[in-house]
């Protein structure tokens, strides 16, 4: 959820950005448009140069030759008036201009034209010269009248518009980003669920309603897919197992069978003993498969754990314990009398799993313990041996060996059963936690800890 | 435990595998078992189970025509015969489903016909108990049926608690019973706390069956777990 918050907020960073970049170009266009303009407004023709120099080579009795000229080649016209509105003298003067000039005529023109010329004044020592440009080239903007109190408010009025649009535009983007949020939140959850492998169930409506659809059909075909492959390893398990009956009660037979060659029972031992292996994995597998999909129910009480793990250590024994093994049982007062929840038929068979573990791993015996204790809020059980042991690599194997479900590894190694997948999904259905302690030849120790109520982490 | 007295029961099998029928049925009648009867389906076993009126059925789970729960159910409106369930499943949903409408016991497969047999054995026993019930033990032999232990000629007589004690271990002959399961068994559900009282009874039944009962040999104790009775064949 977070990268996607991240995403939102680059998205819009670049996107500020974009708009400073626009103004910035907007701005060069602008300058490179009106540069020419203006020098052309403020160079050497313009009204007020042209006044400059004019007006230094005139007087009342005339103008230089080459101001006149100057005048004639840029065709702009001129009139000197003397103080009582008389022309003293001019230059190309248009037909349409009058002769004399009333205070009236020169209120009026001062406003900026005089027959739609555009002109422009000089007050000179001895009268006024006034300088006519040519129709429509020069533009005055004469009606703005703006109270000083207008124009002193300007700043802080452009200031303040700009901080208004800055809100306006965060909040714009607030809201839109809460929105978007709001709409794409369980979205991106249910996706991130639906990676860790958990069913996903949206409902929502609008415009992101069919990204929702597809999520779920995702998630149902995701779990149609686990349920199957569930009800296929359940299915296989279940036919596998009155076949197995058969070749597990005769190979039984023909090996307790007196009469016949020592070597025959033998070779009827072996077969026995094989398919007994058989029956372990295709039990250990199907709970493996139940407890991976979530489709085993686990049925928590609870018990007693001394008591469980007593009635463990006396039915591993009286199934027959060969003679080179043996098992013993360590209970801690406290351990004594502490009820945990859990569901006793998982528990026990991880525990059995982890003694059978010691027994495969140690074919010339051993000494078996199980052991008990508990604190506050933690039950430690722990199944170890004296026997071989494993080497720091094995070990760092086994902890670090990824789960079969997840593995796509094709060399695999299930030689050894699923028992330690199985005590490991055990576990973690108890919130549990596994420490595995081991050394080459000084023996195998596994400890399970478990939080004392279910729900507690 | 002798179960010869058993032999004369009538046994139903009801499997839709036929080999396995007939496997179990050899497997039995070599055990000494000569009254079998089998069926193949759902219908064949309600059949039987009325015609022959067996002592004793046992039920696969999944037949062609039905469940094995469902014909236990049928079965159960006219026999209160005990019934073993063969399951393939190993689901304890399905467990807790055959044992709480009143099966006796189930076996899930694969299992080797020795398992079965022991599970047929032991609830048998529980539900035809043998008239005389000698328990023959290294300094003594044990009458469950009188309550009496007879030691070196002479008649000691069993309180009820040290009757139930030395009933449940000689059940469990030669198997380790946890302190637990004693404790369960003298005092019923939630037997917290006892384990003192069961070591004085445990004291008391040494004293009457044990030759020396400072060194017992018949009820000795496995450490940590529980007891074990031993008896001599």
């Amino acid at each position: 959820m977070k990268s996607f918050r991240k995403y939102i907020s680059k998205y819009l960073a670049s996107f500020v950005g974009l708009v400073l970049i626009l103004l910035a170009v907007n701005a060069v266009a602008f300058g490179w448009t009106f540069y020419e303009v203006v020098t052309k407004d403020y160079g050497d023709l313009s009204p007020q140069n042209m006044l400059d120099t004019t007006a230094a080579s005139a007087a009342l009795d005339g103008i230089s030759d080459e101001a006149s000229a100057q005048l004639r080649r840029s065709h702009i016209w001129a009139v000197y008036l003397d103080m009582s509105g008389n022309i003293a003298w001019e230059i190309d003067m248009p037909d349409e201009i009058p002769e004399h000039f009333t205070i009236q005529d020169v209120a009026l023109f001062a406003k900026g034209y005089l027959a739609d010329y555009p002109v422009f004044i000089r007050n000179t020592a001895d009268g006024m010269l006034i300088l006519g440009y040519p129709k429509d080239s020069y533009m005055k903007l004469s009606s703005n009248y703006f109270s000083i109190r207008a124009i002193e408010t300007m700043p802080f009025f452009v200031i303040g518009i700009l901080a208004a649009d800055f809100v306006i535009l965060f909040l714009a983007y607030f809201f839109s980003k809460r929105k978007i949020l709001k709409n794409t939140e369980p979205i991106i959850a249910s996706i991130e669920e639906l990676g860790s492998g958990k069913p996903a169930a949206l409902s929502i409506q609008g415009e992101l309603s069919g990204v929702a659809n597809s999520v779920n059909k995702a998630a149902l075909l995701l779990s149609r897919q686990n349920q199957a492959r569930a009800n296929w390893i359940s299915g296989v398990s279940h036919d596998i197992r009155t076949p197995l009956s058969m070749i597990m009660g005769y190979s039984k037979r023909i090996a307790d069978e007196d009469s016949l060659h020592v070597d025959v029972r033998k070779k009827a031992e072996i077969i026995n003993r094989q398919s007994v292996k058989i029956k372990e994995l295709v039990q250990d597998l199907n709970l493996v498969s139940q407890l991976e999909y979530e489709m085993q129910p686990v049925h928590k009480a609870s018990i007693r754990i001394a008591s469980l793990v007593r009635t463990c250590a006396a039915d591993l024994l009286n199934d027959g314990l060969p003679d080179q093994y043996s098992i013993d049982i360590e209970i801690s007062a406290n351990a004594e009398i502490t009820t945990f929840e859990c569901d006793a038929r998982l528990i026990s068979r991880a525990i059995n799993n982890l003694v059978q573990n010691s027994i495969r791993h140690n074919p010339d015996g051993c000494a078996i313990m199980l052991s008990l204790d508990c604190t506050e809020d933690r039950v430690f059980l722990c199944v170890s041996d004296n026997g071989v042991g494993l080497s720091a690599e094995k070990r760092k194997e086994l902890q670090e060996r990824p789960h079969y479900i997840e593995s796509t590894d094709d060399r695999l190694d299930l030689r050894h059963g699923l028992g330690h997948i199985l005590v490991r999904q055990i576990v973690k259905a108890h919130n549990g936690t596994i420490q595995i302690e081991s050394e080459y030849q000084k023996g195998f120790k596994v400890m399970l800890i478990f939080p004392k109520t279910a729900d507690a982490k | 435990m002798d179960h010869t007295y058993l032999h004369s029961k009538k046994i139903l099998l009801v499997d839709d595998e036929p080999e396995l029928l007939n496997m179990l049925c050899t497997f039995l009648a070599e055990e000494g078992f000569e009254n079998i009867v089998t069926a193949a389906t759902m219908k064949g076993g309600l059949d039987a189970a009325r015609s022959e009126s067996p002592d004793l059925a046992v039920l696969d789970v999944m037949l062609p025509d039905g469940d094995g729960f469902s014909l236990m159910r049928q079965i159960r409106t006219f026999s209160e015969m005990p019934m073993i369930f063969l399951t393939a499943k190993d689901e304890a949903a399905d467990k807790l489903a055959g044992l709480g409408l009143g099966a006796d016991d189930y076996v899930a497969k694969p299992f080797l016909p020795q398992e079965l047999l022991l599970r047929i054995c032991a609830v048998m026993r529980r539900y035809y108990k043998e008239e005389s019930t000698l328990i023959i033990l290294d300094g003594s032999t044990v009458d469950l049926s009188r309550a009496e232990v007879n030691k070196d000629g002479a008649v000691i007589s069993l309180t009820a608690k040290e009757h139930i004690l030395l009933e449940t271990l000689a059940r469990n002959e030669g198997k380790i019973v946890t302190v637990d399961a004693l404790c369960e068994a003298l005092w019923g559900d939630n037997p917290f706390g006892y384990e003192n009282s069961l070591n004085a009874h445990v004291r008391r039944v040494r004293e009457k069956i044990e030759k020396d009962p400072s060194k017992p040999v018949s009820l000795i104790t496995i450490k940590g777990l529980g007891y074990k009775l031993n008896t001599r064949k």
